[in-house]
């Protein structure tokens, strides 16, 4: 078998780019187990809080511990992994956007439809920013459900906290399960 | 230097076995229609290339029904790793060596 320096050359090329993509595809797996699960817990807490509005803003901070707590494990397992390596990075942008959230929702002195809103829109604004690098699916999911979540705001009227339930829940699970097959 | 493998070496094969040794050993595969869009190749000819690489014990295969849909998934054998990451090696030298 003879092989030229420029076979080889390419040969090789092309089995670093397989494997990027197999990387970027375990990636978005893993970073779409996060998106449904924050999709289900916000749909959850938003179908709960209708139902039994006394229960809020417990129902919310319980969610959103589950949540958190729920992201670490999965962000543990996938530390196992010698070549996909989210983990810390992404953990500490979660903490600085969970910092920012909560400084913010207390001095901003919002009412809880601002609330509702505040919290979606401001991760969607990350995976806006994160489509910068990983593609500019995410940076569509951020800016359109964006859109839907502030058109919801100002003419969703009733039915607003159906509204944002259906599209920061639905639309994080949705999204989710796209990447988990992208 | 390394010596090269024959099965490995056809383009479609060093497809597959890259896309299957970027995966950790104890993951379960890449199934059937995602290694179709990694590599670019058809149906029939993403087949013969699987049962080639299986034949050599580079590759396992496993087949069942998910949701009532047949689905084939692939994995590479800790041989297939083995001869992947000699052949690569041998690619490297002789770009090394040029």
């Amino acid at each position: 078998m003879t092989i030229t320096p420029d076979e080889a050359g390419a040969m090789l090329a092309d089995v670093d780019a397989i494997i990027a993509k197999v990387k970027l595809s375990r990636m978005y797996r893993r970073i779409g187990e996060i998106t449904m699960l924050w999709g289900a817990i916000m749909l959850l807490e938003h179908l709960v809080g209708m139902a039994a509005p006394r229960w809020w803003p417990g129902i919310g901070e319980a969610g959103d511990a589950l949540g958190v707590a729920a992201t670490l494990l999965l962000l543990v397992r996938g530390r196992s992994d010698r070549e996909v390596r989210i983990p810390l990075r992404l953990l500490g942008a979660f903490a600085l956007f969970f910092a920012f959230g909560f400084l913010w929702s207390d001095l901003g002195r919002f009412g809880p439809r601002e609330l509702s809103v505040f919290w979606p829109s401001l991760f969607l604004f990350g995976y806006a920013l994160a489509g910068l690098w990983l593609g500019v699916a995410f940076t569509a999911f951020g800016v359109v459900f964006s859109g839907l979540l502030l058109a919801g705001y100002f003419w969703a009227g009733q039915a607003f906290d159906l509204w944002i339930a259906l599209v920061s829940g639905g639309g994080f699970v949705l999204f989710g399960l796209w990447m988990r097959r992208a | 230097m390394a010596a090269p493998d024959d099965t490995i070496h056809q383009p479609v094969r060093l497809r597959i076995m890259a896309a299957l040794t970027a995966l950790r050993p104890e993951d379960e595969g890449l199934d059937f229609a995602r290694l179709k869009s990694l590599t670019g190749a058809t149906d029939g000819n993403l087949g013969a290339h699987i049962d080639q690489l299986a034949k050599a014990g580079y590759v396992e295969v496993s087949k069942a029904f998910v949701a009532k849909r047949p689905r084939t998934t692939v994995r590479a054998s800790t041989a297939g790793r083995a001869a992947f990451a000699r052949h690569v090696t041998f690619l490297r030298e002789i770009l090394a060596s040029s």
